[in-house]
């Protein structure tokens, strides 16, 4: 139960709810014990001949009023115990998320999305259930049993109740273990479930080489063997869930039956009289669904505990990265600087960038060249902080990066990255997604500089067109061409074109860089590129091979040396000529 | 990333069609079926005559003593005893049987369903996502499961219930009875109003939930970026607010069942002082034994249950009928492409293969294929070269029937190929693709799938003529070594010499190949091209190249520019005419060699 002392702020913050909800709780079960003894004043009255019309009237009145009185109260109790777990789930939710959107690149290489997903739903929903239901259940059990037992002890017959209640020790000792068998084969069940579920996935995956080797028969097989797998499993489950329901039943039978031969001939001897009779069976009705619920709670408990133990581990993982006595800087100018940066991904790996370094001013284009797998992109990802780098090595405006905030630093980074990411909402959204606020001529203005206008006026949706599954699928080149515009419109100090420019035409390639540099002077820019046409007007151009910068200088320069460059640039000749043969 | 988002097709809520077709399937298990109706019968006779039990208890022997009451308390609790234990026998039975039934219902659905799938052609599975087929097979025919066993049957407990504490408390009192029944229509009322605002609650609860999971994947999908925007607090913002809009539904949803219970319990109140009264009345007056209350009092209390509970059914049947819909549509498409009804039997194959003017599209009349026409003799090696998009791939496809083509002809040994069993066809051409495929499992079962009578040596003896023993020894099971994750942890050049060594197990007479374009290392490359030159040998061998030295060997190369056959000819010859060939060797594979 230590694990649930992560929760403590919310239970500080909602004490009162669960108070008077507990105490509405309490008042049901008083006021539902009332009715067994009602009814046995009522039998009472009709045996001794006391009973008039109009006591029966009033009497019937009083259960109607108790009736009422406890619907009331009972909506209270629900609303705010059973609520307020809903509470606890949604403030958990938020806390969650707002942990995950600090949790670093390096986090989410390790864990699956999917994972993380199970989590999120999952466990905070096994959390909510002990919370709330879990919390109201075992407040009304232990009051229920404890005051029932209390009367029926003192005020009935003490032989009676202990012969009575025999059957009610094992309810819920067999409510327990049984059911944790059941949830040990239903874990078996899904289990199977599961397999199933990965051998179908699998199988339609990899429907080509099934045919091509012609394995059908063979494989329908092996579904066949997972299908009855998965069906077994269900009634191995079934012979054991199917006991809970008939020996519940049973042993509560048993009860009423004791009372019935026991209580009956203590009436027969005048040792408790009729009106008891009927109350005491009354009382042990009641008695049935707390002691049931009793073992229901221990496992419900449980499964709580094992929950918030996981959802504690991620809400403990500290963020890598943050703000670390930061400068109190508000501006950058674009001044960038590596100086002699080694770098690798974890410390037993081999570095990825070896000794890199160079310096682009204020204003400058910087173009990085180089196969896949070359470090390029880690260049950019040191640069955005998304890993962490030793200090003095990369410095902003002669600021080491690890000391200027990183609200700054993003902020004033425009990065248009490789794989195109955009999320499934408008065009226009899309584009907005750095801005607090925006007006449509600055997202009409960003489309246009990424060519990206004519393309969206196209669509019957125009910028108010849905990205992704639930709308319009777009191209890899319009995708590209919204992540440029969601780059710019930030106008920021800092543009980063990481091969963004892969999916488009030579033609279109060549507009938006015209537009780019016509729009800011003095924005300092880095392109990835494949193509020579896309880096070849930078002011330096940096050939990056195994993690080492192994040439450098401008497109003039470098296309006259043997080398790396020139190789690609002989490549891009050649392929232009076929294009224009064909 | 799962499908969040369901794909709900049916908007009525009930088609006799469909259900028709549902109740088809319950057909062979009429006799178990029939059983489990029985012994609910049975049961709610057990459960209306115990009350009644307790009624001649207490007017016999308790409320009015006699001399006989306690032999008559006795017998009466044995006879209770009797009861309650066969009740719980039956209901065990009961139940096993009914989940059995529904679990051989659904066994045999599932099959039909995968089997389906599994033999319709590969364009059927572009066109569907893999995800949505699974979905079917598992979790729709669950959901139709749950139909069987909890509406259906369970249908008849309700009635039986309903039914027979009516007729029980009619015939017991019929004044008193009748002031019970009046209160039906409040709970049928009342029942039906809640289940309209429980549905309506329980629909937002999950589309709102929906939302929030569609909104969580793809966040955290796409936390590097929010991260580089610095827009984590604004998401942050935007979560909450999707949060607080589930949470908001979920509280409705409390809301409305937080009155109904209770109301329910009101109602039940309002009919036991009504029968207290009414009844108490009668036993003052000396018309009515006080058990008959006593029985009634208990009779009430289980009265209300059967109608909440066929209202809750409704919800369930709904959402079978949805699933069962969108079974029936895939299991009503037929294949495109069928077995010939008079087939051509194929023992032996020389390997002859030959385009002539083929034509072919995925889509309408979008050719991927032109007029494409070639000719390759027994064991010669032919490479496909050209740039993506030039319909390579597709020539592999459309030889093993993968797809079927809209003009023209495919011959093997001069037969058509639409004139030969897709199995028989298959079995002599042997595939390797690009993207090689491991299954769960280990690395014997990938090479010889599913075929038991290749041998442990036989496999050993095929990964030692393909090169791929070396790696396999190295690694800590061998032979036995399990593939997790579609082969994550092996290299793409491990990867092709285990799909050599499957298609050397099978032993083909024609041999297809999509060459990996995947960076590989120049050690296991040469062992791939070793391997590559031995399973060529004697074997016609169509490869989709992109190496130099595979092109090389070739017996001859044909040229593919947009779909269409450019140049054909040998190396030198293609050279030589300082064409398209010439060109693009210039570009691709020069360095290569110069690397080499």
């Amino acid at each position: 139960m230590v694990e649930f002392r992560t929760l403590r702020w919310f239970f500080s913050k909602y004490k009162a709810r669960y108070i008077y909800g507990i105490l509405c709780l309490l008042a049901v079960d008083v006021l539902q014990l009332v009715m067994p003894w009602l009814l046995g004043l009522i039998t009472n009255g009709l045996k001794q001949g006391t009973m008039t019309y109009a006591s029966l009237g009033k009497y019937a009145i009083i259960i109607v009023a108790i009736a009422v009185v406890i619907m009331i109260l009972r909506y209270i109790w629900r609303l705010l115990i059973i609520g307020g777990s809903r509470l606890l789930e949604k403030e958990l939710r938020d806390r969650f998320f707002a942990h995950l959107t600090m949790l670093s690149p390096r986090y989410y290489n390790m864990h699956k999305t999917g994972d993380l997903m199970a989590h999120a739903s999952n466990d905070i929903n096994a959390v909510r259930m002990f919370i709330g239901q879990g919390i109201a259940m075992a407040t009304d059990s232990f009051f229920m049993i404890i005051a029932s037992l209390i009367v029926v002890f003192m005020a009935i017959d003490w032989h009676l109740s202990l012969l009575a209640l025999i059957p009610f020790p094992i309810m819920a000792a067999s409510a327990l273990i049984i059911g944790r068998f059941i949830r040990d084969r239903f874990e078996d069940v899904q289990r199977a479930f599961s397999n199933l579920t990965d051998m179908v996935e699998e199988n339609f995956s990899g429907i080509r080489v099934i045919k091509a080797f012609v394995q059908e028969k063979a494989e329908l097989k092996k579904f066949a063997k997972a299908n009855k797998h998965n069906m077994d499993m269900n009634m191995r489950m079934v012979k054991l869930w199917g006991i809970m329901d008939p020996l519940m039943q049973f042993l509560s039978a048993l009860s009423f039956i004791i009372v019935l031969y026991y209580g009956g001939m203590m009436v027969v001897n005048d040792q408790i009289n009729v009106g008891d009779f009927v109350a005491f069976n009354g009382y042990l009705g009641m008695l049935i669904w707390p002691v049931i619920s009793l073992g229901w709670v221990v496992n419900m408990a449980q499964r709580g505990v094992a929950s918030m133990k996981r959802i504690n581990v991620i809400m403990h993982e500290q963020p890598e990265i943050s703000d670390e006595n930061p400068l109190d800087i508000e501006e950058i100018q674009g001044n960038i600087e590596y100086r002699n940066l080694t770098f690798s991904y974890e410390p037993n790996l081999p570095p990825v960038l070896k000794n890199i370094s160079f310096k682009v001013k204020q204003g400058e284009t910087l173009a990085i060249v180089g196969r896949t797998g070359s470090g390029k992109t880690t260049i950019i990802n040191v640069l955005l902080r998304l890993y962490r780098v030793e200090d003095n090595h990369v410095f902003i405006d002669d600021t080491d990066i690890n000391r200027i905030p990183l609200k700054v630093l993003r902020e004033s980074i425009g990065y248009v990255p490789q794989d195109n990411f955009l999320f499934s909402t408008t065009i226009a959204e899309n584009i907005a997604f750095g801005l607090d606020s925006y007006t449509m001529e600055q997202i009409e203005q960003a489309a246009r500089i990424a060519q990206l206008y004519d393309d969206v006026m196209s669509f019957p949706e125009k910028f108010n067109t849905i990205v992704g599954e639930r709308g319009v699928s777009l191209s890899g080149g319009q995708k590209q061409r919204v992540a440029i515009a969601r780059a710019i419109v930030k106008d920021p100090k800092i543009l980063i074109l990481d091969d963004s420019l892969s999916a488009v035409d030579t033609g279109t390639e060549e507009r938006i860089l015209k537009g780019l540099r016509e729009v800011r002077h003095n924005r300092t820019t880095i392109i990835i590129a494949h193509r020579i046409s896309a880096v070849k007007d930078a002011d330096q151009i940096i050939a990056l091979s195994d993690g080492q910068i192994v040439q450098r200088g401008t497109h003039e320069q470098l296309v006259n040396q043997p080398g790396l460059y020139k190789d690609l640039y002989e490549m891009q000749k050649l392929e232009e000529e076929l294009e224009r043969t064909q | 990333m799962p499908d969040y988002v369901d794909e709900e097709i049916s908007r009525k809520p009930y088609d006799p069609k469909i259900m028709r077709r549902l109740l088809n399937y319950m057909k062979p298990y009429w006799a178990p079926i029939m059983l489990c109706i029985a012994l609910l019968f049975l049961m709610t006779v057990g459960n209306i005559v115990t009350p009644y039990l307790m009624k001649l208890a207490i007017d016999n022997y308790i409320y009015n003593i006699s001399a006989e009451s306690i032999r008559g308390i006795a017998r009466i609790s044995v006879i209770y005893l009797a009861i309650t234990v066969a009740t719980a026998i039956m209901n065990y039975i009961q139940t096993y049987v009914l989940q059995y039934t529904g679990q051989r219902i659904i066994y045999g659905m599932r099959e039909e369903i995968f089997s389906h799938i599994e033999n319709m052609p590969l364009g059927f599975f572009d066109k569907n996502p893999v995800g949505r087929l699974v979905t079917r097979v598992t979790n729709d025919t669950d959901t139709i499961n749950e139909m069987y066993t909890s509406v259906i049957v369970n249908l008849f407990r309700d009635v039986f219930m309903l039914v027979g504490i009516a007729l029980a408390m009619l015939w017991l009192n019929y004044k008193l009875a009748l002031v019970a029944i009046a209160f039906l229509p409040i709970v049928v009322l009342l029942t039906v109003f809640y289940r309209k605002q429980a549905t309506e609650a329980y629909r937002l609860v999950r589309v709102r939930l929906a939302r929030i999971n569609a909104f969580l994947s793809e966040h955290i999908m796409g936390m590097r970026l929010i991260q580089i925007f610095h827009r984590e607090e604004r998401k942050q913002q935007e979560f909450e607010d999707i949060d607080e809009k589930y949470f908001e539904a979920n509280m409705k949803q409390i809301k409305v069942f937080a009155i109904f219970r209770p109301a329910m319990d009101v109602v039940y109140s309002l009919t036991l002082a009504a029968v207290l009264w009414v009844g108490g009345g009668g036993v003052l007056r000396g018309v009515l034994e006080f058990g008959v209350l006593y029985a009634f009092v208990n009779y009430i209390m289980q009265f209300f249950q059967p109608i909440y509970e066929m209202a809750e059914k409704y919800d369930i049947l709904q959402a079978a009928m949805a699933a069962a819909e969108r079974i029936f549509i895939l299991l009503d498409q037929k294949s495109s492409i069928e077995d010939p009804a008079d087939p051509v039997l194929l023992d032996h194959v020389k390997g002859e293969v030959e385009f002539k003017n083929v034509w072919f599209a995925y889509n309408d009349e979008d050719w991927v294929l032109k007029d494409v026409s070639f000719h390759v003799e027994p064991g010669q090696t032919v490479a496909l070269v050209g740039h993506t998009g030039a319909g390579k791939t597709s020539i592999i496809n459309l030889l093993s029937r993968f797809y079927d083509i809209q003009k023209g002809q495919i011959l093997i040994d001069g037969i058509n190929i639409q004139n030969i069993r897709q199995a028989d066809l298959r079995r002599h051409i042997g595939v390797v693709l690009q993207d090689v495929f491991l299954f769960t499992g280990d690395i014997k079962s990938n090479i010889r799938l599913n075929e038991e009578n290749i041998s442990d040596e036989k496999i050993k003896e095929v990964a030692h003529y393909v090169n791929a023993d070396k790696f396999i020894e190295s690694l800590p099971a061998k032979y036995d070594e399990p593939v997790m994750e579609r082969g994550a942890t092996l290299s793409a050049g491990q990867r092709q010499l285990l799909a050599f060594a499957r298609a050397l197990a099978f032993d083909p007479e024609i041999l297809v190949l999509d060459e990996a374009t995947a960076n590989i290392d120049t050690e296991t490359e040469a062992l791939i091209q070793d391997a590559l030159e031995k399973l060529s040998r004697g074997r016609t061998t169509i490869i989709v190249a992109h190496r130099l030295s595979t092109i090389q060997h070739a017996d001859k190369i044909i040229v593919m520019h947009k779909g269409r056959i450019r140049e054909e000819g040998t190396h030198q010859e293609l050279l030589a005419k300082r064409g398209i060939y010439y060109a693009l060797y210039q570009l691709q594979y020069k360095n290569m060699e110069i690397d080499a």
